[in-house]
């Protein structure tokens, strides 16, 4: 093939070729946006942004303020729960038929556990997590090893109280 | 204006925190408020949603560690909370998310708070259509103007993929304006 033509004269501005593809998609997206309306409609009630603060501060006295991820204790939330629904299902039903944990389908358990308001606490949960050979890789989906553990107490925990946690909070 | 270092020190001491986050609700809660309306679309619930995004920024201020700029920050925190409130509330209803979107914007036409015309509403009906990713992009870059860098910084995506979703964003709302 020949070579281009370096003596030409001609010259493209510094960065030219390598700007130019965002350059077109640039100037694309402005032709395409004429052809959209350019007001959404929405509205907010009058004084809306001036009352923000206050309610924000009032809503911040109102709210605990730690919340522990539940998902670690899902699965003996399940449990406890299946236990008792099990339990329940023997007393008033028993002698005619047998039921095992497969008859609770998980969804039904999670709508339970979505639509009822169970306030539990930390220590109530430890009650129902049966402690004897667990490990807490039993109760998280990704392994993770002791030096990682120690490195987070190290670096992320300044006060031991901090672990002493005692209500529902995140 | 206050800097943001200042800022985020002083919501980290006690002595200052109450003034800083004072500050804080109001220099953000305009173009936070109207990122998360465009997510749930209803007044209510982005007021719900504005208001826990800020209380989980104060509550969570501490952990800030000022590896990204405190406003991408907060629209993250923004944007995650207007997903989850979206998953809870379709989960609550017992419908999937694409009926949820259908529902919201049946809403909308009766929302007292939304005061578009046909074809604003048409607008709204298209970008329900969008992927959840181009939606986003599709509306920080419309109606917030805002810059793709700062879109990159708070979605953590490249320029140019920012560029090429926002691209085909447009391509598929003004086919779906035509039909």
């Amino acid at each position: 093939m020949k070579a281009p033509n370096k003596n030409s004269g001609f010259k493209i501005p510094e960065n030219y070729l390598e700007n130019f593809n965002d350059a077109l998609l640039d100037k694309i997206a402005s032709e395409e946006e004429s052809k959209l309306p350019n007001k959404e409609g929405f509205s907010v009630p009058e004084d809306y942004f001036n009352t923000l603060y206050k309610n924000i501060t009032e809503k911040l006295d109102k709210t605990p303020t730690k919340v522990i991820a539940l998902k670690f204790y899902k699965k003996y939330y399940y449990s406890a729960i299946a236990a008792a629904l099990l339990l329940f299902i023997g007393l008033n039903l028993n002698k005619t038929e047998t039921y095992s944990m497969d008859d609770l389908v998980n969804a039904d358990i999670d709508a339970y556990l979505e639509y009822t308001n169970l306030d539990l606490s930390t220590y109530e949960i430890a009650e129902v997590i049966p402690l004897e050979n667990l490990d807490l890789n039993d109760m998280l989906k990704i392994t993770i090893n002791e030096e990682n553990i120690l490195y987070y107490l190290e670096s992320d925990i300044d006060d031991f109280n901090e672990l002493n946690l005692d209500s529902n909070e995140y | 204006m206050i800097k943001e270092q200042t800022l985020i020190d002083n919501l980290k001491q006690t002595e200052t925190q109450a003034k800083a986050f004072e500050v804080l609700v109001n220099t953000y809660k305009e173009r936070l408020y109207w990122h998360i309306r465009r997510m749930v679309l209803n007044h209510n619930d982005a007021d719900d949603v504005l208001q826990n995004t800020f209380i989980k920024v104060y509550r969570n201020i501490g952990n800030f560690k000022g590896e990204s700029k405190l406003y991408s920050w907060m629209y993250r925190i923004a944007t995650n909370e207007s997903l989850s409130f979206l998953q809870l509330k379709s989960k609550k209803m017992g419908i999937d998310s694409v009926e949820l979107q259908e529902t919201l914007l049946n809403n909308l036409e009766s929302d007292v708070y939304f005061e578009g015309d046909e074809i604003q509403l048409k607008l709204q009906k298209a970008i329900a259509t969008l992927p959840k990713k181009q939606k986003l992009v599709f509306n920080m870059r419309y109606f917030d103007e805002m810059k793709y860098q700062k879109i990159s910084e708070i979605l953590e995506t490249s320029v140019g993929a920012l560029k090429a979703s926002y691209h085909l964003a447009t391509k598929k709302l003004e086919a779906y304006l035509k039909e």
